[in-house]
């Protein structure tokens, strides 16, 4: 379970990109996240793992307060989360097989790893990751030499390598076309569904908030300001949600 | 607001908000005004009314001015002249003013003509072959000397303590020659500046410093410190390096070291700052520690530019180290002035020729070598890579890796002991050259060399580009036909310019001293000459990325090729060539710096011939220091511009 409590991010720069927000995720869910560009959807989930450290509030994973974990701890925490990033974010230069192995790095021994070297097991399981993501035959050839749908799937896989009871993903398909959002988003059910990996993920249309997410949380500018099932979000939640004059939208 | 523009030049027309143009009219302004006061009592473009001596250039000073009123009446009536007049002009005082001051003197072209053709003919017949006794043609004793001999020597010690062989005996060795020990010193100093220049670099980048404490002053200490370094030519190096270390091998590659550590730091440094930080979240999200992260998501990206820059290096060093020895001692730079002292231009001449052979060579493996790094590899196939240490193929360059390196390493004399016993000289040096001498005499002596220098290099870039343009045409591929005839001349003009560019402008001063005797002209001449061949190049090759849809519209509708030429060609490459030949005008004011070390006048000569030998460092300091502001003016006002045109 992950409790986010009273959660307040202000940057350096002043900008307020979180306003106290309190929730709970429960082992198992599909949460999806929404809410209009620069609501800071971006920014909670890096709060949770840490790559951004809250200003204030606190953050409990299976009674751990990730917050204030050392940083060993910390390491030790986020081998658990896995995230996925819109923008991908492979190692473009070095091969897919590496880029998912660096998903077991969190395991490893440090002076091992920094000489190459993964045992048979990881690079057993980094092959299996791959041919269930349908790209057993893609493993030595080089990132960015994937169109982005495949790449996005690498992610998944590296990912997957942690063995996560967690996993965020920030805006995983918005650099994507509709079909291969499709795609992406029923792998992540499928890891929910199958693995029983609890997941948070930031979404931009709504019908696949309602095809995909079990619950969802709204933010508007830094505010929590919507919490339920996604078949709640009627026309006025949606309004409240994303400002007067928008429409809905429909993505096939 | 003409009126403005009569009192203050530009004055008007910044008024009537058309800023640049005001700015720029005030600058032009400025420079012919300082221009001609500086050069005054340098007796250049002199005219005597009565019993008053002046310049007539005041003239044409006047003649900006008049346009200057009318340009500002113009656009009160709202027309807007072209600016044209006015860079005339301007341009005009600048290149009389230049023409006098560098010392040109045409004429000498002309009655000295007899000394141009004999050193031309003992450049066709290079002292290389030699008949021997018999009348059989032999490799002569100087090719010896360049490219090394086979010579008996003693077996190695090793054999003889293994027992394999007596003491004493002679076996068949090479010894290497000067070109060789060339290669090896720019192997060397390759190696050395890439080590060092990756720590240091990662504290000259943004990114990296910004996340540690006083970041910010590490940052702009090290990004000064680059740029200064390298604003000071590898053989002012040398002639500051031979009082730490001696004069020798070592003292060269030491110099060809300082100034590539620099020039690598800085482009490494701008690599790292533009890495990708999408990986870096990537993998410390995953719970990988610092190292591990730096391993997985900072090194692949930024080994493959790394090494590229690196070889871009070597091919740079190598052409350095050609000319290194002239002050460095070492290498074929000082057999080169060995030979001029002795006044032995066959000699000479066969040194040109294996240094074109050697940095041909060496430009085309490291262009090509990059070209695979640029393109990765790009593996299609599913199957698992070897690891290297299975392959014979990787044990074999490895090992063929470590023996030239240890060959090198003996080759180019290195003493690392040397390094911590320099001369007490070496001490005085230091402290003397950060002691600026601010003499009257010595400044005014320091400006007027400087600004010869910059000149010699506005008109070397002028002269040779101007040559190198009709050049170009002709080795363009896409202008030249089919035929066979276009062909052959497209490969002779490209061999033209790809030997004369390989080698450096001060190794052709020689020639033209020779020629026109002693001088800023010969320095000149000489830069336009590797200008010719450097600009050529680019040019020809800004020529063949045109669109060619254009040309081929145009070539369409019926016109000749002359005339597709000026209207389908010369609109597209005329922002090319002019940023080319402001990059090149930055180039060889470096190159100018150094040219006076082989007689060819300016700042190097000063440097060479009157400060360094005679211990006057702190002049040889306000010199350098000058050195410095102008080429790092030049550079940034260079890339700025260039910006600007493309
Ligand atoms: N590093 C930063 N420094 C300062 N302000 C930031 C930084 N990162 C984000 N912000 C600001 O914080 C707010 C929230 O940003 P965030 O990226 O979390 O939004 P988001 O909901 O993910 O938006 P998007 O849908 O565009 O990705 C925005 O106003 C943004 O400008
Ligand atoms: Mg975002």
């Amino acid at each position: 379970m992950l409790r986010v409590e009273h959660l307040t991010k202000i940057y350096p720069n002043g900008t307020t990109a979180l306003r106290d927000v309190s929730f709970e995720v429960n082992d198992g869910e599909f949460l999806a996240v929404i809410g209009l560009s620069g609501s800071g959807k971006s920014t909670l989930l890096r709060c949770i793992n840490r790559l951004i450290e809250p200003t204030s509030g606190r953050i409990i994973w299976n009674d751990l307060d990730v917050t204030a974990a050392p940083a060993s701890e910390l390491r030790n925490i986020r081998r658990q989360i896995g995230m996925i990033f819109q923008q991908f974010n492979l190692v473009k230069r070095s091969s897919v097989l590496t880029n998912v192995l660096a998903g077991r790095l969190g395991y490893n021994n440090p002076s091992q790893s920094l000489l190459n070297y993964f045992s048979p097991a990881d690079q057993k399981l980094a092959l299996e990751n791959l041919e269930q993501l349908g790209l057993a035959d893609k493993a030595h050839v080089r990132a960015d030499s994937l169109s982005g749908g495949q790449q996005q799937r690498v992610g998944i896989a590296r990912a997957l390598m942690q063995d996560p009871k967690l996993v965020l993903a920030d805006e995983p398909v918005a650099s994507l076309d509709p079909v291969l959002a499709h795609s992406i988003l029923k792998y992540l059910e499928q890891m929910n569904k199958e693995r029983k990996i609890t997941v948070l993920c930031s979404l931009h249309f709504l019908d696949l908030v309602h095809r995909y997410a079990t619950r969802a949380i709204a933010l508007k500018e830094g505010q929590l300001v919507f919490q339920g099932l996604p078949k709640e979000i009627d026309d006025a939640q949606f309004k409240a949600i994303y400002g007067q004059e928008a429409e809905r939208v429909t993505i096939i | 607001m003409a009126f403005l523009s009569f009192v203050i030049p530009g004055a008007g027309q910044f008024y009537l908000k058309e800023r640049g143009r005001g700015g720029s009219i005030l600058a032009a302004a400025l420079v012919q005004f300082g221009l001609i006061s500086w050069s005054l009592n340098l007796k250049v473009a002199q005219w005597t009314v009565g019993r008053l001596t002046t310049s007539w250039l005041w003239i044409v000073v006047g003649l900006f001015w008049i346009w200057n009123v009318y340009d500002a009446y113009n656009i009160t009536q709202g027309k807007s002249g072209s600016g044209l007049i006015g860079i005339f002009l301007t341009a005009f005082v600048i290149y009389v003013i230049a023409w006098q001051v560098t010392d040109i003197r045409l004429d000498r072209l002309v009655t000295r003509f007899g000394n141009a053709l004999k050193i031309l003919n003992d450049i066709i017949h290079p002292d290389l072959f030699a008949r021997d006794a018999s009348g059989h043609w032999i490799p002569s004793e100087n090719f010896g000397y360049i490219f090394g001999t086979i010579q008996s020597q003693p077996v190695p010690d090793i054999l003889v303590r293994l027992k394999l062989v007596s003491a004493g005996t002679l076996i068949p060795g090479y010894q290497a020659g000067k070109i060789v020990e060339t290669i090896a010193l720019g192997l060397m100093a390759t190696l050395f500046s890439t080590i060092l220049a990756v720590p240091i670099s990662f504290l000259a980048a943004r990114n990296i410093t910004a996340r540690i404490p006083g970041g910010v002053v590490i940052y702009y200490v090290m990004r000064t410190f680059l740029n200064i370094v390298r604003a000071i030519d590898t053989l002012i190096w040398g002639l500051i390096v031979i009082l730490w270390v001696g004069l020798g091998s070592f003292a060269a590659v030491i110099a060809l070291t300082i100034h590539s550590i620099a020039a690598l730091g800085k482009l490494f440094s701008e690599e790292v700052e533009h890495i990708d930080a999408g990986p870096i979240e990537a993998v410390t999200a995953t719970g990988a520690n610092l190292f591990q992260t730096i391993r997985y998501a900072v090194i692949p990206q930024i080994v493959p530019p790394f090494l590229g820059y690196t070889l871009l290096r070597w091919d740079i060093n190598v052409r350095s180290a050609t000319i290194v020895g002239m002050v460095a001692g070492g290498g074929i730079g000082f057999f080169i002035i060995e030979s001029l002292r002795l006044s032995a231009y066959t000699q000479y001449a066969a040194a040109l020729w294996a240094i074109a052979v050697v940095v041909i060579i060496v430009d085309y493996i490291s262009a090509k070598w990059r070209e695979s790094i640029e393109a990765g590899v790009v593996q299609t196939s599913a199957a698992k890579p070897r690891p290297f240490y299975t392959s014979l193929r990787a044990w074999f360059f490895i090992v063929i890796g470590v023996a030239a390196f240890i060959y090198c390493w003996n080759l180019s004399g290195i003493d690392l002991k040397a390094l911590f016993e320099p001369a007490p000289t070496f001490w005085q040096l230091i402290r003397s050259f950060v002691s600026f001498n601010l003499d009257p005499e010595v400044t005014s002596a320091v400006i007027a060399q400087m600004m010869i220098t910059i000149f010699q290099a506005l008109l070397a870039t002028t002269l040779g580009g101007l040559v190198a343009i009709p050049f170009s045409f002709l080795a363009a591929h896409n202008l030249m036909g089919r035929s066979r005839f276009s062909l052959v001349i497209y490969y002779l003009i490209r061999t033209l310019f790809n030997i004369v560019r390989s080698i450096e402008a001060i190794l052709y001063v020689a020639i033209f001293f020779y020629w026109v005797s002693f001088g800023p002209f010969a320095g000149m001449l000489a830069l336009s000459l590797t200008t010719f061949g450097l600009i050529g190049k680019l040019f020809s090759e800004s020529i063949e990325n045109i669109d060619s849809g254009l040309l081929e519209a145009i070539t369409a509708t019926g016109a000749t090729r002359f005339q597709a030429i000026v209207y389908g060609v010369l609109p597209q490459i005329v922002p090319p060539f002019v940023s080319y030949s402001i990059y090149q005008w930055d180039i060889n004011i470096r190159m100018a710096t150094i040219v006076g070390f082989a007689g060819g006048g300016g700042i190097g000569s000063l440097l060479y011939n009157n400060y360094f030998p005679f211990g006057e460092y702190r002049s040889a300091g306000t010199a350098v220091a000058l050195i410095v502001i102008v080429v790092a003016i030049m550079d940034f006002a260079s890339s700025k511009l260039r910006e600007k045109l493309i």
